[in-house]
């Protein structure tokens, strides 16, 4: 019986061979087209200048140089840039947040007059395309002084409809039990939030902070018109800065682009689950 | 008639004014709740969308403290104006070449994906998922070495295999394809994770049912398993529309528009009228063309969202 079988599964493997070839050779063409711009521009970011346009292309440096590297940390405000990408990304993740999670728990599981109005309101904002709040969000900016500073990258960024649908959605699974019970206990409308309603809502939360943070990671175009200090920039504006004054100097170029990317790899493979589950609910490409 | 229907209302105002106290701390317990987000959404999203159809109706500079009202005279200009036609022709041309392309390839790779050979789906699912990690900006810098002319890899291996060499971003006609290229590569992970979630969802009976019905591999594909998926094609459709509709950040980044406005899309108009050439009015009213344009397609996605 036993070598009925075997011989069963090894015919079906001989007959299913010549598919799992095929299978298997596309899939390898998949992950060269991937993940190999990153690979290639990470082996480029390793080269001299005069092998950087050298034909045929080499895909492993000759020779490997950190010039590069020493030229964008040492000449140029890169660090700098990499500074202020982490903290404004930081700062308008916990700031969305809270102020997301605040309005999605008064959306979930209170009753309030004009809460259907609202609501309806907010969905439909989704619709307005970015760039034509762009004109007005920037002459608000101005009006609040926050043009060219920190506030000004960080402020406008802080309600984020999307978020509030998305935690509103999870907090309405929360039981209502548990809300009771903690109000017998004594605990205000705030310590319930804070207490209860919060911590259940952690998966939710973390998504939600993925989605943020990369967006803001990645984010050029509301930098581009609130920043002129060359200091303040971030890294997608500093990126586009290089690119118009070094060309052909693809070292430079790949080394920048290069760290500027290493961050979130290494957080998205750590935190994978969320990444993927933020990409339906954010719905969100730079 | 009028007496005994207000009667009932008078007589009951004392007990229904403590609930109304009651209501009335509810309300403003759960007002608390919302004023820092709905503060913010007034400021900075449901202001800015009434100032901008304003806007659309002034004359002048971004800083200018008085703007001339001019009526439609803006959306009139955007009619005769050469470049807005360009603009306009050049998003709806890449709108209606990537979408079809982003979703068809997307979904042959997320068959390939999800056959059943395949083991540790989870590596492929993370692999294409990298793209989309990068910056437009970051993204650019990758792609415009690998495109370069004569030393660009990939005009390398093209030329290798005898395809005459293409000036991917300097060539009039070919430079909207070349940006094509780059945003496929940065977006397509998006819909190939989408159809696998899908693609993996549909019960394996069903498939099973057809085949003893005698349909073939090819057959159970597009009378099963794709008519099952087809609220997930129709919200990637969607979304892959209205962001090819405002596609901006690689444009900026590696052509400016150019050359002779082959890459100037409707948000690079938008910006550049609004932030370089100093024509609000105008920038203001194509915002609003775009508006219009994306509202239809973006009701769908709001009706998803909606209904979860």
């Amino acid at each position: 019986m036993t070598h009925f079988n075997f011989r069963g599964n090894w015919r079906k493997s001989i007959r299913l061979l010549p598919q799992a070839v095929v299978v298997y050779v596309l899939l390898a063409a998949l992950v060269i087209v991937m993940l190999g711009p990153y690979l290639y521009i990470f082996s480029s970011s390793f080269k001299e200048t005069y092998t950087l346009i050298s034909i045929p292309p080499q895909l492993i440096p000759e020779q490997f140089v950190w010039d590069n590297y020493t030229y964008i940390l040492n000449e140029l405000p890169f660090s700098l840039w990499f500074f202020n990408t982490i903290l404004v990304a930081l700062l308008v993740t916990v700031g969305t947040v809270l102020i997301d999670a605040l309005a999605a728990y008064a959306f979930a599981k209170k009753q309030f007059w004009g809460r259907d109005f609202l609501f309806g309101l907010m969905l439909a904002t989704i619709m307005i395309p970015g760039a034509l709040l762009l004109i007005p969000a920037f002459l608000i900016t101005n009006w609040l002084g926050l043009l060219n500073s920190y506030g000004g990258l960080i402020i406008p960024a802080l309600a984020n409809v999307l978020g509030v649908f998305l935690l509103r959605q999870f907090m309405q699974t929360i039981p209502e039990e548990l809300e009771h019970a903690a109000r017998i206990d004594g605990c205000s409308d705030f310590g319930v939030f804070w207490r209860i309603i919060l911590p259940l809502s952690a998966p939710a939360l973390a998504t939600l902070s993925i989605v943020v943070f990369t967006s803001q990671w990645n984010n050029l175009v509301w930098p581009l018109v609130v920043l002129n200090d060359k200091d303040l920039y971030t890294l997608p504006l500093g990126l586009a800065l290089l690119r118009s004054e070094f060309q052909v100097n693809y070292g430079i170029t790949s080394a920048s682009a290069f760290l500027s990317v290493v961050p979130l790899l290494i957080v998205f493979l750590f935190l994978q689950r969320y990444f993927l589950e933020g990409l339906t609910v954010g719905a969100v490409k730079g | 008639m009028a007496t005994t229907s207000a009667t009932p209302q008078r007589s009951g105002l004392t007990e229904t004014s403590f609930w109304q106290r009651a209501a009335v701390r509810r309300n403003l317990s759960a007002y608390a709740f919302i004023l820092p987000f709905m503060a913010l959404f007034v400021i900075f999203n449901i202001g800015p969308f009434f100032w901008a159809l304003w806007l659309s109706l002034l004359r002048g500079d971004l800083v200018d403290q008085v703007k001339p009202f001019v009526g439609l005279q803006n959306y009139l200009s955007l009619t005769t104006d050469d470049i807005t036609l360009k603009v306009f022709l050049n998003s709806l041309q890449y709108t209606v070449s990537v979408v079809p392309i982003a979703v068809i390839t997307a979904l042959a790779l997320a068959f390939l994906i999800g056959n059943k050979l395949v083991r540790f789906k989870d590596f492929y699912r993370a692999v294409v998922f990298f793209p989309l990690l990068a910056s437009a900006a970051a993204t650019a810098q990758i792609w415009s070495y690998i495109l370069a002319p004569r030393y660009g890899v990939l005009t390398y291996l093209t030329g290798l295999l005898g395809i005459p060499e293409i000036y991917w971003l300097s060539d009039p006609d070919w430079a909207l394809y070349g940006i094509l290229l780059i945003e496929w590569w940065r977006g397509i992970g998006f819909h190939i994770i989408l159809f696998l979630a899908a693609m993996l969802g549909v019960p394996e009976e069903l498939h099973e049912a057809a085949r003893i019905d005698g349909a073939n591999a090819w057959q159970v594909a597009t009378r099963v398993t794709i008519p099952l998926m087809r609220p997930v094609i129709l919200f990637s459709v969607v979304m892959g529309t209205i962001w090819a509709f405002q596609l901006f950040d690689t444009v900026f980044v590696l052509t400016n528009g150019g050359p002779v406005h082959a890459t100037a899309t409707m948000v690079w108009y938008i910006y550049n009228h609004a932030f370089r050439y100093g024509q609000v009015g105008m920038a203001a009213a194509m915002g609003v063309v775009l508006l219009l344009i994306i509202m239809p397609i973006s009701y769908v996605q709001m009706r998803v969202l909606g209904e979860r």
